[in-house]
């Protein structure tokens, strides 16, 4: 029988040390990090998630510009509130969280300025919920990306028609392809009802995609 | 029940993703149900569409303005407190204005005001003529003639119910005295006496005893112009019968 002479000589050495090294990048590490003022964690954190969830704002608020504004107040607060984060949720829920309250203030605040809409002038007689200034484009299609640029013009306008407790679900689901269990711990509330809201805002949409259907 | 089958499928359908597999079930149930079918084609449709927004990139320089935003939020580390600060003040601003309304409205409260009071009869002994002298403080003395059986006494330091007899309705405008008037200022008129009264706003009160426990209260409201006559009529004031 063979004596070891060192630890590497055990099979599961290199195993251990792949865990480790996963182990230091997770989010939850570079955080930790973080805390202790490591600002290269800290970017690296910011590269991981700043185009999912500018994008995600993006779609919540259909603005880019604020939505830029809005991801950086995200990274802000995740920045200052380092001290107080708690591992029981996935980094991405605690992002995704925040991002979430701050969009949905941001489009509060929209309806407290009531904003005029030049679309408000083509409200229908009957009081029904205004459509969009959408004039008929007789002309011959150019090619088949224009076609794909206006039909998405036409969802995202679609998704930002829909009720902000409608559209967080749909846009996570549909859009981020989250599993009901994360969009639920990120909105607080239960799987049933966000699998009924997403229900009921691909309701919503299907009824304003007609045309495209 | 095919109804209710179709909404159990349905609903499987809308809480799958769109690359899992259905069930068996669900199978069965899309080829032989064309309504469902169709639900089928055009939410999927729809979630295609939806899926092809994609993710929007976060500009170049998004890194570079966060760094800088934080570099910023850190060296003005007092103007994260700013909002609370205001707020402070603005609460501070209310419990100002709420004290000083009350102190206003307590000021208000406290203000003398005219208040009837009921002045019991008090039982006085009748009182010899002899002993109806003047009080030991002859400064509480009005300046009355001796051969006069009137005695007017300014009671705004003494008790004014003990010597009234019937309930009166007075008005007590004041509780410090006020100065005396001697009877060397007695000015003799057609009429009668004349005092000359000090213009304060302070109504003055005075008693008139007629020397067998009858006494009578008059309150004089206030003299803006230096002098008025007193008992312009002698029996505006006389008790009828006994005067």
């Amino acid at each position: 029988m063979d004596t070891l002479t060192t630890i590497d000589e055990l099979g599961f050495a290199p195993a251990l040390q792949q865990e480790v090294l996963e182990d230091r990048t997770s989010d939850h590490a570079l955080l930790e990090a973080t805390r202790t003022g490591d600002q290269d964690a800290f970017a690296e954190l910011v590269s991981r998630y700043r185009n999912q969830i500018t994008s995600y704002i993006y779609r919540m608020t259909n603005d880019y510009d604020g939505a830029v504004d809005l991801a950086q107040e995200t990274f802000v607060r995740v920045y200052r509130a380092a001290d107080r984060y708690q591992r029981s949720y996935a980094f991405s829920t605690y992002i995704y969280r925040i991002a979430t309250n701050l969009a949905i203030s941001e489009l509060r605040k929209r309806k407290r300025r009531k904003l005029v809409s030049l679309t408000g002038f083509f409200l229908p007689s009957d009081g029904g919920e205004p459509k969009e200034l959408n004039p008929p484009d007789c002309r011959p299609l150019q090619d088949s990306e224009l076609v794909d640029t206006e039909r998405r013009n036409a969802v995202q306008r679609a998704i930002s028609t829909l009720p902000e407790k409608y559209r967080a679900p749909l846009i996570l689901r549909d859009v981020d392809g989250r599993s009901y269990d994360e969009i639920a711990k990120i909105l607080e509330t239960s799987e049933g009802t966000v699998k009924s809201r997403i229900s009921r805002a691909r309701g919503f949409l299907r009824e304003k995609m007609r045309a495209y259907l | 029940m095919r109804e209710n089958n179709c909404e159990v499928i349905r609903r499987e359908l809308d809480e799958l993703m769109l690359d899992e597999s259905f069930s068996t079930s669900a199978v069965a149930h899309l080829k032989e149900c064309a309504a469902c079918r169709e639900f089928h084609e055009r939410q999927t449709k729809l979630r295609r569409m939806v899926g092809s927004l994609g993710t929007v990139a976060a500009p170049a320089d998004f890194d570079f303005r966060l760094r800088a935003r934080l570099t910023n939020d850190s060296t003005n580390g007092a103007f994260h407190y700013w909002p609370l600060i205001q707020k402070g003040f603005a609460i501070a601003a209310v419990v100002i204005v709420f004290a000083f309304g009350v102190v206003v409205v307590k000021n208000l409260v406290d203000q003398p005001k005219a208040t009837v009071v009921e002045n019991p009869p008090a039982p006085q002994p009748p009182v010899p003529h002899e002993s109806l002298a003047l009080p030991a403080s002859a400064e509480h003395t009005a300046g009355v003639p001796t051969s006069s059986p009137h005695k007017i006494r300014n009671e705004r330091t003494a008790q004014p119910a003990a010597k009234i007899r019937r309930p009166m309705a007075s008005t007590d405008f004041s509780k410090t005295g006020v100065g005396v008037i001697p009877a060397s200022e007695a000015v003799s008129t057609d009429t009668g006496p004349a005092f000359t009264i000090d213009t304060s706003l302070e109504p003055l009160r005075l008693s008139l005893d007629d020397g067998r426990g009858n006494a009578k209260t008059i309150s004089v409201p206030t003299i803006r112009f230096g002098s008025q006559q007193m008992l312009p009529n002698k029996n505006q004031l006389a008790q009828k019968g006994i005067w």
